[in-house]
């Protein structure tokens, strides 16, 4: 399950890649969606921290168009209720996350994505 | 109850990459169901620090294995996300299920010498007992230099737990005694620690051919003085050796120092009212407690 609470902090870590190399892009995904507990006192303290462009792209990317191009300032329930779904219910089971700098292929298996790199590729 | 178990010396090769893919994570993938079976119970100073942490911080859990501190706090659940990391696909596979109820976690398929994270990301990190696995002094200080810069400059904290010398006695691990030189020396030992599978019996035919790895012969050698009967049954069992870095005394808090230090950061508490840009990691407790190291840290920046 890459959802996109983790996406929101994943970037390439191949060797000399360290520029543009945030947010990965998702790649000939499947994806499921899972009910998760609503917790908005969780989501008011992540908030700050959020990439919010990376966000919205990628929950586009996945087909949920219901985040505002720009953080809110006052935020409401609804919109509260649209994080929750974007962050910990859309689930990418099957596909790959591909670097925007310099093409790395991460694939996504079983929910579990593959951050692994051989060894002449670290850092 | 399983006797306990001799813990070995051990010399290590000279590709320390290749020399963990053998000794630690093949280990783990091949014992994973029955190690996370014996691995349920949070140990009380690690709770106590996730429970510390305030509601909406997001961490890392650098060596998750099955994942059982990602559910915690038990009593607040969802108010902060643990995202588990392990080299060990089939201990992933348990820690995505990890806690009650049908709850799915974070986990990403990763080894603490990388670092798939933008800077600073996370609030937190915890890595228990991982960085013993790794086989040199360099590649444990690059583990807590991955950690240092996944979390918050400003404000990350992390606590990490490692494997002592010194064992305490409800430990079902022994230290052969001519071993006990090691214990003065500040730069810790390396062991393999058995882990024995065993398989339920062959009801006819033969005896069992144990499965061997060709280039692995260590991971198969049986434990020595084996009588006939040993023998039979050793035919069910498989022995795993997993390399272990028994940290001494003072060890591992000289390496978050060492750690900061190459990058740049001061070790001491955050200064009063600095006003040059500064940035610094403050250990705010170490100690030892059940056979193990602990040390916890906080990053601090004025800027």
């Amino acid at each position: 399950m890459v959802r996109l609470i983790t996406h929101n902090l994943l970037a390439c870590h191949a060797k000399g890649c360290t520029t543009n190399n945030f947010p990965l892009q998702f790649k000939d995904v499947s994806i499921e969606l899972r009910e998760a507990e609503f917790n908005p006192e969780f989501l008011k303290g992540f908030m700050p921290r959020i990439e919010w462009k990376a966000l919205v792209d990628a929950a586009r990317q996945l087909g949920d168009t219901t985040l505002p191009s720009e953080m809110p300032e006052m935020v409401d329930d609804e919109f509260l209720k649209n994080l929750h779904h974007a962050l910990l219910e859309v689930h990418v089971e099957e596909g790959a996350m591909v670097c925007p700098n310099c093409n790395h292929v991460y694939p996504v298996s079983n929910g579990i994505p593959n951050m692994l790199l051989a060894e002449h590729e670290i850092a | 109850m399983s006797p306990p178990t001799a813990v070995k010396a051990t010399i290590i090769s000279d590709h320390p990459q290749t020399y963990e893919d053998e000794h630690v994570h093949a280990v783990y993938d091949e014992i994973a169901p029955h190690f996370s079976s014996t691995r349920y119970k949070p140990w009380p100073i690690i709770a106590r620090f996730i429970a510390s942490l305030p509601t909406g911080w997001v961490g890392l859990d650098s060596g998750t294995g099955n994942g059982k501190y990602l559910p915690l706090p038990l009593n607040r659940p969802g108010d902060i996300w643990t995202i588990g990391v392990d080299r060990s696909r089939n201990l992933l596979s348990i820690a995505r299920k990890a806690g009650e109820g049908d709850v799915t976690r974070e986990v990403v398929w990763g080894d603490v010498l990388g670092r798939p994270w933008r800077d600073g990301a996370f609030d937190y990190a915890i890595s228990i007992a991982t960085i013993h696995h790794l086989s040199t002094a360099e590649r444990r200080k690059a583990a807590v230099q991955r950690i240092i810069q996944s979390i918050s400059p400003s404000h990350g904290r992390a606590l990490i737990y490692v494997w002592a010398i010194e064992q305490d006695d409800l430990s079902k691990r022994s230290i052969p005694s001519d071993q006990t030189a090691a214990l003065t020396d500040s730069t810790g030992q390396d062991v393999f620690v058995p882990w024995v599978l065993t398989s339920p019996a062959p009801k006819v035919g033969p005896k069992v051919k144990p499965r061997r790895r060709k280039q692995n012969q260590q991971l198969e050698t049986p434990t020595p003085e084996t009588s006939q009967e040993d023998v039979a049954r050793e035919s069910q069992q498989r022995v795993f050796n997993r390399y272990y870095h028994m940290f001494a005394k003072g060890e591992l808090t000289a390496l978050v120092h060492d750690a900061a230090r190459g990058l740049a950061l001061e070790v001491g508490p955050e200064p009063v009212g600095s006003e040059e840009k500064r940035r610094g990691l403050h250990i705010v407790e170490d100690g030892w407690e059940r056979s193990n190291y602990y040390v916890e840290f906080k990053c601090w920046e004025c800027t």
